[in-house]
């Protein structure tokens, strides 16, 4: 359709509870901010836990073409800056085995 | 007052209530799929569920505190004559001015009527009136938002604001009809009245429109239409044609197992 007989698009952010961060789930079409909101809080928190919304014009989104996707690619090996590059669960493991052979170490407990 | 006046008065308030909200809530839905766009459709079919769920609150309350039947009976069983709701809420859907206007007007005397009954003396009516109000303060905001939008659109979106409002406004008036069972122990319909004459009339004169109202010297709103009254009237034609639809299938077989 003709963009002028559409009204524009806003993009919806959600939030499940407070200090959540807010998660975009998708775009309504609405006439002004307010009625965005309005149209937003039933589409989008109709069933799911909500907190608070967000709306933001489409256009006011400015997005990096996929035609650079290519910049994220890692020219090296660098997974030392992945969490799973350390071998964290090993020494959780034995750290708990430490406080078990001697819990006067650490009376607060885990 | 003696118990059996205070429950007399208590049933008729929340047939009143129910009535309301089945009818509008039933009429709200018959937009569902010719919504004006694709997200106030489902935003309308929501609060047209909203509506079903407060009334099926309501003839709840009905059956398990003051001895009347089950929520499907009272909806489903009842006679026209035995319909408590106002006319406005079940006149037939004509064009989307009119459906925003009558919910605007609709869900305004909620709001006041629900703030006043959230300290309602029976006190299964205040804790519904307060678990309702969170959906009752959306729909008003979204009802608010509609009329100003097509109050300040076009001449066409106005105009037909405007032939709306004065329509519906001797219906809505018909809201606030006083009740045949007493008056109730929570609010009187005159204050709730004044409550929503109050709430109404700046924002449909903000929505440049023209209020069939005025301002007294005292700074009160007062109307310059009569209301009319249709609860406990012979009942009107378009309450019975609601409930020919939406009764018929019940009918057909009030035992089936749904």
């Amino acid at each position: 359709m003709d963009s002028d007989t559409q009204w524009v698009t806003w993009e919806v952010l959600h939030q499940e509870k407070r200090g959540d961060p807010h998660v975009h789930v998708g775009s309504v079409h609405a006439p002004n901010a307010e009625m965005a909101l309005i149209l937003a809080k039933e589409q989008f928190a109709r069933r799911q836990k909500c907190v608070n919304l967000w709306v933001v014009p489409t256009v006011a989104i400015v997005s990096m073409p996929y035609d650079d996707a290519d910049i994220f690619e890692a020219g090296t090996d660098k997974s030392y800056r992945e969490a799973w590059g350390y071998k964290v669960r090993e020494r959780v493991r034995a750290a708990r085995e430490l406080d078990r052979l001697d819990p006067k170490e650490d009376d607060a407990g885990e | 007052m003696s118990d059996h006046t205070q429950d007399a008065a208590t049933i008729d308030l929340l047939f009143r209530l129910a009535d309301d909200e089945l009818m509008m809530g039933h009429r709200n839905a018959e937009w569902t799929g010719v919504g004006p766009v694709l997200e106030e459709d489902i935003a309308f079919s929501s609060m047209a569920q909203d509506e079903l769920g407060h009334a099926f609150a309501y003839y709840t309350v009905l059956h398990e505190h003051l001895g009347q039947d089950n929520p499907d009976t009272l909806a489903f069983r009842r006679e026209a004559a035995d319909f408590r709701n106002a006319r406005l809420t079940a006149l037939p859907r004509s064009d989307w001015a009119a459906a925003v206007m009558r919910q605007f007007l609709y869900d305004a005397a909620e709001q006041v009527r629900l703030e006043h009954y959230s300290s309602h003396p029976f006190a299964p009516l205040a804790q519904l009136a307060r678990k309702f109000r969170g959906e009752e303060k959306y729909h008003l905001m979204h009802g608010k938002s509609w009329v100003m939008r097509l109050g300040s659109a076009t001449e066409d979106s106005r105009a037909r604001l405007q032939a709306a409002l004065e329509a519906l406004w001797p219906h809505a008036l018909g809201l606030f009809e006083p009740g045949q069972g007493g008056e109730d122990a929570g609010a009187s319909e005159a204050a709730l009245c004044a409550g929503w004459l109050a709430q109404v009339c700046p924002l449909l004169v903000s929505s440049s429109l023209q209020v069939p109202a005025e301002r007294t010297a005292k700074g009160q709103w007062q109307s310059r239409v009569a209301a009319v009254y249709g609860r406990y009237a012979e009942p009107a034609p378009e309450r019975v044609a609601l409930l020919d639809a939406m009764q018929k299938v019940y009918r057909l077989d009030p035992n089936a197992d749904w």
